[in-house]
């Protein structure tokens, strides 16, 4: 019992003296990026600046508490530096709440103005794009988010959930762009078309490579995942015409919190991570991410922002929409 | 004295640990923008789908809890009671989903009847999509937490079969046959502990969140975590784990009414030379067959489906060199937190047991209740409540996941010292103390000697629940600091199935090797 005690104690006295041990040349990143794509970046700038990268990991797919709630909670005692978004939003929600910090890093340049946050409070990079998966074998593909609507892919459509993640995000983009009367009659008239409401994107992604259904919106890296994995699916960017909205654009975005404790360092990874280089890694890893800076090098399957018809939306705008469509969005999924 | 302030101190710790985070998370739920409100539990009392998810929670409690119990019960007295062969190896086996995360078990279902699983491949993709959807729903999740919590009532079965005094039943056999033995006699002798495994399927099954979530079944701790992590509302997320502790409330209080005094008295028989077993008869052969075939179903197929996936050149390579630290730090984490667990669940269980103090019964409610409650809710607490600059030696280290381990399983330990302390005659504290031992020698020479037995298994367990833990961890490890089940979480996402099914082996592995052998140690040791 004694031994046990004693034992007990010094454990907990090592353990603390471990984590409390922190070294100067460190940062602290939160990330909602998938480990599988994130921590490859993070341990290459651990190799070339020696400076040691302690990280909380997030899933977008899990939907699990994680990163983003860490540093709501931890607002009034950051722990974090850095806060790698997988998509804009969050990062805007987090300044919204005065937890984002200002920086405008030297490799920020060449990024275009519409993925980035004026004041410097956060910066896109590497973006997936919203496309439409869509059937090999369809004689005649769909073209716009519109197709969702006609009724010749009546009961053969999908989309993932909206009341979650970059379909949320879109939806709350067409209210800017159509306004709110045509894209509430959108959301109407795919009701009646009879869609199916998948649990992701992934799961999506999944329906229409299992021949399911004929087409569905998803993220690029959904789509590229399953044309590598050989599924009879192809990608189709939607709305490319002249007068079309384009296709909509989810970057990374990077945060510098506010009150980090090692600001130094903090800047440094926000540096790398906005570099050309880092854009070109993620580009060829297995997310196939798009770069935002002009002439970076890509595989075949990633097509150059350059050559996309793109949704022009203030990002800022998109995250209030969000807030405001909730109950629109909570009727209409039966939620 | 002494002895009121060490066990007042345990149900301090027990209070910061676990009561204060959840009273700091209940604060924030009616507080909106700095003022009072009742508005999110409004919301919860309106809420469309409020009706979707208690009727979701419960049929998944009871389904899972019906199924567990009806199917577990015959086992354990099949175990315990009769010459079925290779009964302790089965016991060994069916135990095995209850040491590994359940949403592990989880995945390799996933592997076995998904769209694209071992059914798919074998037997087209038709059978494949009915098995899928069969499996991403109430079924499924039913099935899973099934065969993760069937050990309970096996466990609970077999221990409280060796608390019958044989002479009752031999002297029933006198009158009656076995099955006229069991009914009268053996089953209501052994009830109360079978109707605690009920209540504590019950309640695990309830607050059961990784399984729900991964098969995308809403039940109430799928919509506290939604709240948090898609909605950001920390306040609803609380309210919505409020149906949870009211019916964790109410079980409990049915407990306390009913079964604690029984439940107490585990008290293995000794002195008797002879426990008479049950001969089978012809029915050994083809009740051994039944056993073995479920146990095949639900443990060894989910692993071997594992292991068949992991088994590619670089998937073990790839797992040790992207969560190799992770593992150490569980196996580091657990043992730190079984080692606390113990000591503190040893003067719980001692304050439970012998009354010592008017608060005993506060204690052993508390203990039960946090063991009950959604991780989430402990989690996010801890943050609220931890999460301070003068606190960062606590909040940024891993002494936070320890303190979490104690809100969480601080039940376990203080109730296997309560199964071993009622096995101690009192006269021998009595004796010392009449000799004039303080409480502290009679503790440290008396009682922690005599439970030397209990406190080993409650070490062990302990190490079980801690190792296999997702919940707290993932809330609140320290960057850079994650634990194993976390890793294997966040690295599924995306990752090829022969790394997360690598992970997943190493996983169990994890729980059962050390298990194995501190278990041989510790037999070695007793012999």
């Amino acid at each position: 019992m004694k031994r046990i005690f004693v034992g007990s104690i010094l454990l907990i006295l090592a353990a603390s003296l471990w984590g409390c041990g922190r070294r100067a040349a460190e940062v602290v990143v939160y990330t909602s990026e998938d480990q599988v794509f994130s921590e490859p970046i993070l341990k290459d700038f651990e190799k070339e600046t020696g400076i040691q990268v302690k990280a909380v990991y997030d899933t977008e797919e899990s939907k699990s508490t994680g990163a983003m709630n860490r540093l709501l909670a931890e607002k009034d005692n950051p722990q974090a530096d850095v806060y790698w978004a997988n998509e804009p939003v969050r990062a805007e929600i987090l300044r919204q709440r005065g937890i984002s910090a200002q920086y405008v890093s030297p490799n920020a340049k060449g990024i275009p103005d519409n993925f980035k946050n004026p004041e410097g409070q956060w910066t896109g990079f590497s973006a997936r794009a919203r496309i439409l998966l869509v059937k090999k074998s369809l004689t005649e593909k769909p073209r716009s988010i519109l197709s969702y609507t006609e009724p010749r892919w009546k009961g053969r459509v999908v989309i993932a959930n909206p009341l979650f993640g970059t379909t949320t995000a879109e939806i709350a983009a067409l209210f800017i762009v159509w306004g709110d009367n045509k894209t509430k009659t959108f959301l109407d008239a795919m009701k009646r078309n009879q869609i199916r409401i998948s649990t992701s994107n992934g799961e999506s992604a999944d329906l229409v490579a299992s021949g399911e259904f004929d087409f569905a919106l998803v993220d690029s890296d959904d789509g590229v995942s399953r044309m590598k994995q050989g599924k009879p699916v192809e990608v189709v960017f939607p709305d490319q015409d002249k007068a079309d909205v384009g296709s909509f654009i989810v970057p990374n975005a990077v945060v510098f919190i506010k009150g980090a404790p090692h600001p130094d360092n903090a800047k440094k990874l926000i540096d790398y991570l906005l570099s050309k280089e880092t854009e070109r890694k993620l580009a060829f890893a297995e997310c196939a991410q798009i770069p935002l800076h002009p002439g970076v090098e890509t595989p075949p399957v990633v097509r150059r922002i350059e050559t996309i018809k793109t949704m022009k939306v203030d990002y800022a705008e998109v995250a209030k929409k969000m807030q405001e469509i909730q109950p629109v969005l909570k009727t209409w999924v039966g939620y | 004295m002494a002895k009121r302030i060490v066990l007042s101190s345990v149900l301090a710790v027990l209070i910061v640990a676990g009561l204060l985070p959840v009273l700091a998370m209940g604060v924030k739920s009616i507080i909106v923008d700095g003022r009072f409100s009742l508005e999110n539990y409004k919301a919860l009392l309106t809420l469309g789908r409020a009706q979707t998810l208690i009727s979701h929670s419960v049929a998944l409690s009871l389904l899972t809890t019906f199924f567990a119990t009806i199917i577990g019960l015959p086992l354990g007295i099949l175990f315990g009671k009769t010459d079925l062969p290779f009964g302790k190896l089965l016991i060994v086996l069916f135990a095995i989903p209850l040491l590994i995360p359940p949403y592990i078990t989880a995945i390799s279902w996933f592997y076995i009847l998904g769209r694209e699983g071992v059914i798919g491949r074998w037997l087209g993709p038709s059978l494949a999509e009915l098995t899928s959807k069969w499996l991403f729903g109430l079924p499924g999740c039913v099935l899973i937490l099934f065969s993760t919590f069937l050990p309970i009532v096996i466990l609970l079965t077999v221990t409280y079969l060796k608390t019958i005094n044989p002479r009752l039943e031999e002297a029933g056999r006198l009158v009656s046959d076995w099955p006229g033995v069991m009914r009268s006699i053996t089953i209501p002798l052994i009830l109360p502990g079978v109707l605690l495994a009920v209540m504590l399927v019950f309640l695990l099954s309830l607050g059961e969140f990784s399984v729900p979530s991964f098969l995308r079944y809403n039940v109430f701790p799928v919509e506290s975590f939604t709240q948090f992590s898609a909605f950001l509302n920390f306040s609803a997320a609380t309210v919505a784990a409020i149906p949870l502790a009211i019916v964790t409330f109410f079980v409990l209080a049915l407990e306390s009414y009913f079964l604690r005094e029984k439940t107490y008295q585990v008290r293995p028989v000794h002195g008797t030379s002879f426990t008479e077993r049950i001969q089978l008869g012809r029915n050994r052969n083809w009740l051994f067959a039944l056993s073995a075939l479920l146990c095949f179903v639900i443990v060894i197929l989910p692993s071997l489906v594992l292991i068949v996936q992991s088994l590619s050149v670089n998937a073990y390579s790839l797992a040790i060199a992207k969560a190799g630290d992770s593992l150490i730090r569980s196996l580091l984490y657990a043992a730190v937190g079984a080692s606390v667990l113990t000591v503190i669940g040893f003067l719980s269980g001692y304050l439970v047991q012998t009354r010592a103090l008017p608060f005993w019964q506060t204690t052993d409610s508390l203990t039960i209740f946090l063991f009950a409650l959604p991780s989430t809710v402990i989690g996010i607490g801890l943050i609220s409540l931890w999460n301070r600059p003068w606190t960062n030696f606590i909040y940024a280290t891993p002494v936070i996941i320890i303190i979490g381990y104690v809100a969480q399983y601080a039940a376990i330990s203080s109730r296997i010292t309560v199964s071993m302390l009622t096995q101690i005659p009192p006269s021998m504290e009595e004796a010392a103390q009449v000799a004039g031992a303080g409480w502290f020698r009679r503790m440290a020479l008396i009682v922690a000697p005599l439970a030397k037995r209990g406190l080993m298994a409650a070490w062990l367990v302990g190490f079980i629940f801690c190792v296999r833990d997702t919940g707290i961890s993932m809330i609140v490890y320290p960057p850079g600091l994650d634990t194993l089940p976390v890793r294997t979480f966040t690295l599924m996402a995306n990752a090829p199935a022969g790394l997360t099914s690598a992970l997943c082996v190493i996983m169990i592995c994890a729980a059962l090797v050390p298990v194995g052998i501190l278990t041989a140690a510790f037999k070695a040791r007793m012999l």
